[in-house]
């Protein structure tokens, strides 16, 4: 069905269109950016111009890589309209107001195809008031698809059909938006605010209120409702902060001004003096001046926090907040904290919980549909429901009841029972009916959870487990913190390759976390150098370069799936798998130079060889290694999987899947397309410079020493780093096999490993995060 | 001895490596641009050119493969004209015109083109394959970035960040000058690219302050004072002169700009290799019978503020006299096409300015010094 949305035209270029075209351009699919002329300058379409160019420039960047930015053709709705003839969907993404959408409607019905998608990206004005006065061939193209900001990030979007739209040209936009633009679809009611936005500012408005009237500080009251509620870090206020607190007061006139007047929401959508006062003095948040927190730069950076009595700021306080169970998801427990905490955190969940529960019909068809819009659109660990699983549908119901609030009827239908559960290993939620009905996956979507639910695994340890995913096809998954890798790994993979040579087709290396690995187990790693297990390490070091390269040279395709952040030994994987599906959002890169170390799992070969085999690259022994040492000894990490590919991690055909969600499936597909005459790769043979390119090599990073842009140390290591890839004592005219690139490896990093320099960086990574650059 | 002549001079517009409007165009096709041009402003009959030489100091890639005769074909010189190419770093199209006034001398031809060129965006400074000698490497500083030498000379000459700075903005403002007064007009060839024709340098910056550059970092060295404001940029262009005999270029009405009185080449130390034109002028001056008091013009190849202020000095040079339409720090250093360039601008300043001498000299990566005496023809 995507295939018929070939090109796309954006009309409006702020931030929410541009970013909205950078989408469809990441997914490689032409896109037309239209704005108005601008009043004065010569450029008429100055503005387009101007949003793309700046895109380039913000970050977190809007553009997964530069070929993106080129699909990107920008004009003008004066002279250009008509280029939407050739579009086969219309994103209108201008100002709020219904005049202005209603005229530009009129002017694109004279230009556009039948059949080519018109939506609004509005996320106030309803849909019936936007099509009035368009013809029912209009009204039968037109849907509202609200996408959240920034539109690369947020997987949300939110589609909106009318009584007249066809179901054909919404079934086309969804497509396109699920599978090429990797949105999550959410469909949503035509009412105000639509889901997300309306729990998302009534529960911004709730926390805003309870705080003042409780006289909480900003600290605590972020305290609380941040993560023990399983929400953003930042909280209430910092969030605020984050996205403006000037757009507070647009939001509410825009509700207050649409909900029906039984609304819960216009009880409590109240002015607060104070926040006045600091929109119109210019403290609109990270953007302004500051907001509720601020760094006072005049007292050295300091972090402040407003007072909310006294409109005055002090310098920021540690909150006591929720401990124990409370501080860790027990939300019962959080709402059952003596004092401030229990109270605000009910004043919180009681208000929010119900009144989401409350748009179970009106707003949303069904609870899953609000749980995924919270999740997506405001990055909630769980959604309003699967919360009230957590604090107990019953227990909600006779709280509101005991305070005499409304119950809404879906915790009436719930009663004593939850809103989700397993039956059969499938996962089923709860309907308007009172029914159990099963969580219906979109065709080409499948989540390792799922599966997790409906079996046991082949094989499992305590850093990973194996998975039987179907059709023959078996996945490693990796289970430790950020799933480091260690020697359970190890053994896990050397002992699923004769299993799946035997009884299986293809393996997949896929986890459904956020990040697909940060690389070895550094704690482990320390705390074996702590007490001079050398050779433990050792053992370590070439116990994952054995089973690296037992997955290469395995008698069935491996094909990687990652998605978020694959670094060190998490990139090395991948190197060593038959291809790669990744997800678009991959942050791969051999980065263990910043901890004083260098790729020790066979990343350094594997790097060469795909070095030597890209294209363009110059002949002779030094471009490759030149290449791959300018990439690993500066830690690169990769922002996307398309940066990937220019960077080396990934090659030119493995494939990129837009939807996280699709991953799995696709990797899947991938591994099995391989499987009918699969033969593994030849080992490869290397022509490397030796001692003259080392000097090369060396003589560069002296360089960078020199004008302060690399450390002592780093010189250190990247003279190890030399070592292997130029090939140690190799003469160019020698070959170097893998085996002995693999024994170069492994001295290098033996020898950095007895450096207590590294051993300095390892431990200030561990504490910190950050690497010392010592 | 023959008296030889420099009877034509043409360049393409210089522009910055990597992002400048020659970043896309081979080096072949830039420099057989160029040489059409001169052949076009000079008249000279193709069919009499006994050899195209070129210099560039890294002939490879694009630039390799003997690309003066690959230059040659492209420009459609006869076949019967050869092709050679000269290495000697940044002294190599200087170099081709000292080989091609030598082969005048034992009677292996009477026309010549000397061209240069380097792309610095196509062609890495190192080249693509770097590998250096390691045992070299330890005994001679033969390898030291060329940044590095510039700090070397600062610090043995003493001169201030502030000086180079000083040096570096009277470089931008002669070049912006020239540029504005069209003196640049008579010797830059339209090159025609996929971006459409350029005809303008795009390495000049007019607006370049001594307050500008003194904020910049230091390029090389964290505690250094070379900056990239104060070092030529990497450049890329193409430069060609045409080297005849006197009788010759009498003969067939060319117009004569200057005759080479006399040449050099000179070694020094590759740590200080900023300073190789203060023994090769020298030389050079000593076998013309002139001293430095007797030049009207002087050409001395910017490479870096500091090694030219170094030269400057010792050599006792007339700063007026010197670079008097900016430097390479202004007008950019594609490597093989400088000298080719320092020579025709001397032989056309003379012309242009009037006098008896001039002086074209430049410093060498690796330690060396070039110089070319010019006179005047009556």
């Amino acid at each position: 069905m995507s295939d018929s949305i070939k090109k796309v035209c954006v009309i409006g270029a702020g931030t929410m269109g541009a970013g909205i075209a950078a989408q469809v351009a990441n997914a490689g699919v032409p896109v037309l950016l239209l704005d108005i002329v601008p009043k004065d300058g010569a450029n008429r379409n100055a503005i387009a111009e101007g949003a793309v160019a700046k895109m380039l420039k913000t970050e977190p960047a809007p553009f997964m890589s530069k070929a993106a930015a080129k699909l990107v053709e920008t004009g003008n709705i004066e002279d250009h309209l008509g280029k939407v003839a050739e579009c086969d969907w219309v994103i209108e993404a201008v100002i709020e107001r219904l005049d202005i959408k209603q005229g530009l409607y009129a002017k694109l019905e004279a230009v556009k195809r039948d059949g080519t998608a018109v939506s609004s990206n509005t996320s106030t004005i309803p849909l019936a008031n936007l099509v009035e006065g368009r013809s029912d061939a209009f009204k039968r193209d037109f849907l509202i698809t609200h996408f959240f900001n920034p539109p690369r990030y947020m997987r949300l979007l939110e589609i909106v059909t009318g009584p007249e739209t066809d179901a054909g040209v919404a079934a086309k936009v969804e497509a396109f938006a699920d599978v090429a633009m990797g949105k999550t679809v959410v469909k949503a009611k035509d009412t105000p605010g639509f889901i997300a936005n309306r729990i998302g500012t009534y529960w911004i408005q709730l926390g805003i209120n309870a705080a003042f009237e409780m006289g909480l500080s900003v600290e605590l009251a972020d305290a609380i409702a941040g993560k023990p509620m399983g929400v953003p870090k930042t909280g209430i206020f910092g969030l605020v902060d984050l996205v403006g607190i000037d757009l507070m007061p647009h939001l509410q006139a825009s509700l207050t001004s649409t909900l029906p007047q039984d609304d819960p929401y216009h009880a409590i959508a109240i002015d607060h003096p104070l926040i006045g006062r600091m929109i119109a003095d210019g403290y609109t948040g990270r953007k302004g001046k500051g907001g509720f927190y601020r760094l006072n730069k005049e007292a050295g950076r300091r972090k402040e926090a407003i007072d909310l009595a006294t409109g005055e700021y002090r310098p920021a306080i540690k909150a006591a907040g929720p401990r124990g169970s409370a501080a860790k998801g027990d939300l019962k427990a959080l709402a059952e904290s003596k004092g401030d905490i229990g109270a605000y955190a009910w004043a919180i969940l009681g208000g929010t919980l119900a009144y989401a529960a409350a748009l179970v019909p009106a707003a949303a068809s069904d609870v899953v549909a609000v749980d995924d819009a919270m999740k997506l659109g405001y990055n909630w660990k769980a959604g309003p429901f699967e919360m009230i699983d957590k604090l107990g549908a019953k227990y909600l119901a006779d709280r509101l009841e005991a305070e005499g609030k409304p119950v809404p009827e879906m915790l009436k239908i719930a009663g004593t029972r939850t809103f989700y559960r397993v039956e059969n290993g499938k996962r089923q939620f709860l309907g308007l009916d009172g029914e159990y009905h099963d969580v219906v996956r979109p065709e080409g979507v499948l989540r390792l959870a799922d599966v997790k639910l409906a079996s046991k695994p082949l094989i499992k340890n305590a850093s990973a487990a194996l998975w039987d995913v179907g059709d023959g096809v078996v996945c490693l998954e990796f289970t430790g913190k950020m799933n480091a890798l260690d020697g359970e790994v190890m053994k896990l993979i050397v002992q699923a390759i004769p299993l799946v040579a035997s009884q299986y087709k293809a393996l997949v290396v896929y986890n459904d976390a956020d990040a697909f690995s940060a690389g070895a187990n550094l704690g482990l790693a320390l705390f074996a150098i702590n007490i001079a297990a050398y050779g433990e390490i050792e053992k370590l070091v070439a116990g994952g370069q054995m089973a690296y390269k037992g997955l290469k040279y395995a008698p069935f395709p491996v094909v990687g799936a990652p998605a978020g952040l694959a670094v060190g030994g998490g990139c090395e994987i991948l190197l060593h798998c038959d291809a790669v599906q990744a997800h678009a959002e991959l942050y791969t890169g051999l980065v263990e130079c910043g901890v004083g170390l260098i790729p020790g799992w066979g990343g350094n070969g594997e790097m060469l060889d795909r070095a030597r085999k890209a294209k363009m690259m110059p002949k002779g022994p030094m471009p490759p290694v030149a290449k791959v040492f300018e990439t690993v000894s500066t830690a690169t990490v990769s922002r996307s999987a398309a940066q990937a590919k220019e960077l080396l991690f990934l090659r030119p055909d493995d494939g990129i899947t837009m939807n996280r969600d699709r991953l799995l499936y696709d990797a899947k597909q991938k591994a099995l397309s391989m499987v009918e005459g699969y033969t593994p790769p030849e080992a490869p043979e290397f022509r490397l410079p030796g001692a003259s390119g080392h000097e090369a090599l060396n003589m560069a990073v002296d360089g960078f020493h020199k004008r302060g842009m690399a450390t002592d140390y780093d010189v250190v290591v990247s003279n190890e780093l030399a070592t292997v890839l130029s090939g140690g004592e190799a003469d160019v005219v020698d070959t170097v096999t893998e085996q002995e690139l693999l024994k170069l490896e492994r001295e290098a990093f033996m020898r950095l490993v007895h450096d207590k320099r590294t051993i300095a960086r390892v431990e200030h990574m561990l504490e910190t995060g950050k690497p010392l650059r010592n | 001895m023959q008296s030889v002549v420099i009877a034509g001079y043409a360049r393409s517009p210089f522009h910055l490596a990597n992002k400048g409007a020659l970043a896309r165009v081979r080096p072949d096709d830039l420099t057989a641009q160029v040489i059409r041009g001169l052949i076009g402003k000079t008249g000279v009959n193709p069919a009499e050119i006994e050899d195209l030489i070129v210099g560039c100091a890294f002939p490879e890639g694009e630039q390799g493969l003997n690309v003066a005769r690959l230059i040659g074909l492209l420009a459609d010189l006869p076949i019967s004209v050869g092709g050679m190419t000269v290495n000697r770093f940044c002294g190599s199209s200087m170099s081709g015109i000292h080989y091609a006034m030598g082969q005048i001398a034992i009677g292996a031809g009477e026309v010549f083109i000397c061209a240069g060129v380097e792309s610095m965006s196509r062609v890495p400074m190192m080249g693509f394959n770097p590998m250096p000698n390691p045992a070299l490497a330890q005994k001679s500083a033969v390898y030291m970035s060329m940044g590095e030498t510039a700090e070397n000379v600062a610090a043995k000459y003493q001169i201030s960040r502030a000086d180079q700075e000083a040096l570096a903005v009277e470089s931008q403002k002669r070049a912006a000058a020239a540029r504005e007064a069209g003196k640049f007009a008579d010797e830059i060839v339209t090159i025609e690219t996929k971006g459409g024709p350029v005809s303008e340098d795009g390495t000049i910056r007019p607006e370049t302050t001594a307050e500008t550059l003194a904020g910049l970092k230091p390029a090389f060295d964290a505690q250094g004072s070379v900056t990239a404001g104060t070092s030529s940029p990497l450049t890329d262009g193409a430069s060609a002169v045409l080297v005849t005999t006197e009788d010759y270029a009498r003969k067939n009405n060319l117009p004569i700009l200057a005759r080479i009185k006399a040449v050099s080449i000179s070694g020094c130390a590759p740590e200080t290799m900023g300073l190789g034109p203060i023994l090769s002028s020298q030389k050079a001056m000593a076998r013309a019978g002139i001293t430095a008091a007797d030049l009207d013009v002087v050409e001395l190849n910017e490479a870096f503020a500091s090694q030219a202020l170094a030269c400057i000095k010792d050599l006792g040079l007339d700063s007026a006299k010197t670079n008097i339409d900016g430097g390479a720090i202004a007008i950019g250093h594609p490597l093989g096409a400088t000298g080719a360039r320092i020579v025709g601008k001397a032989a056309s300043l003379l012309k242009r300015e009037g006098g008896k001498y001039a002086l074209a000299s430049q410093c060498i990566g690796g330690g060396q010094g070039i110089a070319t005496v010019l006179e005047a023809v009556e």
